[in-house]
C-alpha cells in the first residue's frame, strides 16, 4: 500500500492520531482496497475508536502497490507512541508539511511515514510493525432508538462546568431534555464531592430523536477526547445510543472524505448517589455487607466484573463486541456471594438479602465501603460480631 | 434553617465569583456566615485552630441579591454558619461571568448542600440551559459561633491608601523570589515603602502623595532595629515586617472593580488591609507581623 496525503490532510490525520492515542497505547492500521482504517482500544477495553479515511482522503492512493496477491488488506499495530511522534503539533501541521507518504509492505516490517516539509526537508519515521493482525469492535448504530446530532461547541461547555477530577459521567435523555450528571460511585464520600448536573433542551441541538428514554453512564476521560476532535475540526457530533449496558456510538464525520467512530461502553448508574434515596436502606446494606464478610474472592471480583461488563472480547483475530446480558451477571455475582456465605452461620439469610442488593453498576463499592466503614467515625464494632476483619484482608 | 438567594444582574454576579476566586486562593476551607442583611466570607488561618480570622469580608445582600430569603435555627440564633472547600465553590462559581441569573439554596441531599442553581444562556441558540452545582458543606453547630465574630483589633497606627494594587502585585512578586518577608513602611507624610533586605542586596519601593487617613500620634521606635533614614521624622514613621506570599495573595484581589484599598499598620504588629468596592463589598485582610 503507499498514499500520499495532501498538506490539508495531514492536519485532520494529525488531529485523529491525536485523538486516538487519548483512547489507546497501540494503533490498528488496516488498508482496504477503498479505504484505510485506523483502530484503537482502551486498555480496560471500555473504549474503542474506529476512523476510516476514504479514497479521496488521500491524493495518491495505490492499494495494490507491491503488487500482492492477498486480497484481504494489509493489517498492522504499530505503538500509539510512535504514531505520535510521527505527528507531533497538529495544530502547525498544515504549514510545514506540504505531503505526506505512507507506505505499507507486507513483508516488511516497517511502516513508513515520509513527511514532505517546507523547503525542501524530508522527515522519514520508520515505524515497527509489531503484529500484524487487526481488530474489530461489533456494535450497531443505525438501528438505534436514540440519536442526537449536536454542534460540539454545546456538549463541551456543557463539560467545562464538570470538575477535572469527575472521571465518569451520566446521561439522562428524555424526550424533553437531556441531563448530564458527574457519576458518583457510593463509596466516595459525599461530603467531598460537588455533584453537578446540566440540563439541556432539545431545541439546542441539530436534531434530537428519544426513542427509549434512557440513563447510561460512560468514561468521561475518552468523552472529552472525542470532543476534542470534532472541535478542532470543526464538525458536528452524533450521538448514537441505545439502553444501558449497550455501548454508546460517537460519530464525528465530513461526509465525504473521513469517518470516526467513538465507541464507548455504558453502565448503570448507581440509584443511590445521585436520587433521594432514603439513606436507611443504604446504610443497612452496608452492615449487610458487612456481616456477610469479605474473602479473598470478593476482593478479586471487581476486577473480573470490570472486565465482563467493559463488553469486548478479545478474539485470536477479531475483536467483538460481546454483550454480556445483565442476567448472566447477576447470576455469577450471587454465586460469588452465595460461595461468600457459606462461611457464614447466617448464610441462606444473607443470600436472600443480596438478592435485592444486587450492585447496580460494577464498580469495586462493595469492598470500599466495607473498609471505609471501619474508619467512620460512627463506626461500631458490635455490629460486625464475628468477623474478624485483619485476618479477612490477610487471607488474600 | 433556610436559605435562598437569587442574583440577576451581571455586575454583581460578575463580583461575587472574583471575591470568591480571591477566597479560593488565600485558603482553601471558608465560612460562610448568612444573616439578615449581609453575607459573610470568613477564612481563619488554616490547621491552627480558634484563631481570629486573617480573612473577613462582607457583602451586603441587597445590593447582589434580588431575592434573599433566610431563617435561622430560633429566634436567638437567626444566622446560618457554614463552612465548605471554597476552591469548589470558587469552581462552580466561574461561568456566572456569562450567567444568565444565580439562585443559591441551602438544601438537603443526603448531606447539607449549597445548591447552585445557574442558567446559562447558550452559545449557539436562543436557548437557556439549567447548570446546577451540589457543593457539600457542613453546618457550624452554635457552639462554635464564637470562633467567627469579628476580629477585634487594636487600633491602628496608621491608615493609608494604597496605589493601584496591580502596581503593588507586581513589585511584591518580583520581591518575593528574593526573599519571604517584606517590610511595610508608612509615614504620616504620605509614603509608603516596601522594603527587602538578602544578603546581597536591599530593595525598596517607595510610593508618594498617598492619602492619610488617621495618624495615631508619635511612634516609639526605642526597642525596634529601625535605620533612620536622612531627613525623616522617625516619630512619624511605621512600620511592620510581614510574609510576602499572603500580602501577594491578598494583591490577587486586584481583579476586583476596586474602588479603594486602605492600609492600617498596627506598628510592628499587625497589617490590615481593607478593600471596599463600588457595591459595598468589604474585604479584610489581616496579616500578623513578623517580630525577631
Amino acid at each position: 500500500m503507499k498514499c500520499h496525503v495532501p498538506g490539508a490532510n495531514v492536519k485532520v490525520l494529525g488531529r485523529t492520531v491525536h485523538a486516538l492515542a487519548r483512547f489507546g497505547d497501540e494503533l490498528y492500521l488496516e488498508s482496504l482496497p477503498d479505504c484505510i482504517l485506523l483502530r484503537t482500544l482502551n486498555a480496560a477495553e471500555s473504549a474503542y475508536a474506529m476512523v476510516k479515511f476514504n479514497k479521496n482522503f488521500f491524493s495518491y492512493f495505490n492499494y495494490n502497490y507491491y503488487s500482492t496477491e492477498d486480497n484481504e488488506g494489509l493489517k498492522c499495530k504499530i505503538s500509539m507512541k510512535s504514531a505520535l511522534n510521527t505527528f507531533k503539533s497538529p495544530t502547525h501541521m498544515d504549514k510545514q508539511v506540504e505531503n505526506l507518504e505512507i507506505k505499507l509492505d507486507a513483508d516488511a516490517c516497517k511502516l513508513i511515514f515520509q513527511l514532505k516539509c517546507r523547503h525542501g526537508i524530508v522527515k522519514t519515521h520508520f515505524v515497527t510493525i509489531l503484529d500484524c493482525k487487526a481488530m474489530q469492535a461489533v456494535y450497531t448504530k443505525d438501528t438505534v432508538p436514540n440519536r442526537i446530532t449536536s454542534p460540539q461547541r454545546i456538549l463541551s461547555d456543557a463539560l467545562n462546568n464538570f470538575q477535572s477530577s469527575d472521571d465518569q459521567l451520566t446521561l439522562e435523555a428524555t424526550p424533553l431534555s437531556l441531563i448530564l450528571r458527574n457519576y458518583i460511585d457510593c463509596s466516595i464520600d459525599l461530603t467531598k464531592i460537588i455533584r453537578t448536573q446540566i440540563t439541556l433542551k432539545p431545541a439546542e441541538f441539530d436534531s434530537y430523536v428519544i426513542g427509549t428514554e434512557t440513563i447510561i453512564t460512560f468514561s468521561l476521560k475518552e468523552f472529552r477526547a472525542l470532543l476534542a476532535f470534532a472541535e478542532a475540526l470543526n464538525l458536528p457530533l452524533q450521538l448514537h445510543f441505545e439502553t444501558t449496558g449497550r455501548p454508546a456510538v460517537f460519530i464525528v464525520h465530513n461526509g465525504i472524505t473521513f469517518e470516526a467512530h467513538f465507541v464507548l461502553a455504558t453502565t448503570k448508574p448507581d440509584s443511590t448517589s445521585q436520587t433521594t434515596a432514603t439513606q436507611n436502606t443504604s446504610v443497612e446494606r452496608k452492615k449487610r455487607k458487612d456481616t456477610t464478610s469479605t474473602q479473598g474472592s470478593v476482593k478479586k471480583k471487581p476486577h473480573l466484573d470490570m472486565d465482563v461488563s467493559k463488553c469486548l472480547d478479545e478474539d485470536s483475530h477479531l475483536f467483538n463486541f460481546v454483550e454480556i446480558p445483565d442476567e448472566n451477571f447477576i447470576e455469577s455475582n450471587n454465586k460469588q456471594n452465595g460461595h461468600v456465605s457459606k462461611d457464614n452461620k447466617n448464610n441462606s439469610k444473607v443470600e436472600a438479602m443480596d438478592c435485592d442488593n444486587i450492585p447496580a453498576s460494577p464498580t469495586s463499592k462493595t469492598i470500599k465501603s466495607v473498609f471505609k466503614r471501619c474508619f467512620e467515625s460512627t463506626f461500631d464494632p458490635r455490629s460486625i460480631q464475628g468477623v474478624i476483619l485483619a485476618e479477612n484482608s490477610d487471607s488474600d | 434553617m433556610k436559605f435562598r438567594a437569587v442574583m440577576i444582574d451581571a455586575g454583581p454576579m460578575r463580583e461575587f465569583s472574583n471575591v470568591v476566586t480571591i477566597i479560593s486562593k488565600l485558603s482553601k476551607e471558608c465560612v460562610l456566615r448568612l444573616t439578615d442583611d449581609k453575607l459573610y466570607f470568613i477564612v481563619s488561618e488554616e490547621n491552627s485552630g480558634p484563631t481570629p480570622p486573617i480573612l473577613w469580608c462582607e457583602i451586603p445582600q441587597a445590593m447582589f441579591c434580588s431575592e434573599y430569603q433566610m431563617l435561622g435555627l430560633d429566634e436567638e440564633h437567626k444566622d446560618i454558619y457554614l463552612s465548605f472547600s471554597s476552591g469548589n465553590l470558587a469552581r462552580s462559581l466561574v461561568i456566572l461571568k456569562t450567567a444568565k441569573s444565580l439562585k443559591m439554596k441551602l438544601t438537603k441531599k443526603q448531606c447539607p448542600c449549597l445548591t447552585l442553581e445557574i442558567e446559562m444562556p447558550s452559545t449557539t441558540s436562543q436557548q437557556t440551559r439549567q447548570v446546577t452545582h451540589d457543593i457539600p458543606v457542613t453546618v457550624i453547630p452554635r457552639k462554635l459561633w464564637t470562633d467567627f465574630h469579628e476580629p477585634r483589633i487594636p487600633d491602628p497606627d496608621i491608615s493609608i491608601e494604597l496605589p493601584p494594587l496591580k502596581q503593588l502585585r507586581t513589585t511584591i512578586d518580583r520581591m518575593r523570589t528574593m526573599t519571604s518577608e517584606v517590610v511595610i513602611r508608612a509615614s504620616a507624610e504620605g509614603r509608603l515603602t516596601l522594603q527587602i533586605r538578602t544578603d546581597m542586596a536591599k530593595v525598596s519601593t517607595r510610593f508618594k502623595g498617598l492619602r492619610v487617613e488617621a495618624f495615631g500620634g508619635p511612634i516609639d521606635h526605642s526597642d525596634s532595629e529601625t535605620e533612620t533614614q536622612m531627613n525623616e521624622d522617625m516619630s512619624r514613621v511605621c512600620y511592620c515586617r510581614v510574609d510576602a506570599k499572603k500580602l501577594s495573595m491578598f494583591l490577587s484581589a486586584e481583579q476586583i472593580s476596586t474602588n479603594r484599598t486602605v492600609c492600617s499598620i498596627v506598628h510592628r504588629k499587625l497589617v490590615i488591609l481593607c478593600l471596599t468596592t463600588d457595591e459595598s463589598v468589604k474585604l479584610q485582610c489581616f496579616i500578623g507581623g513578623i517580630v525577631y
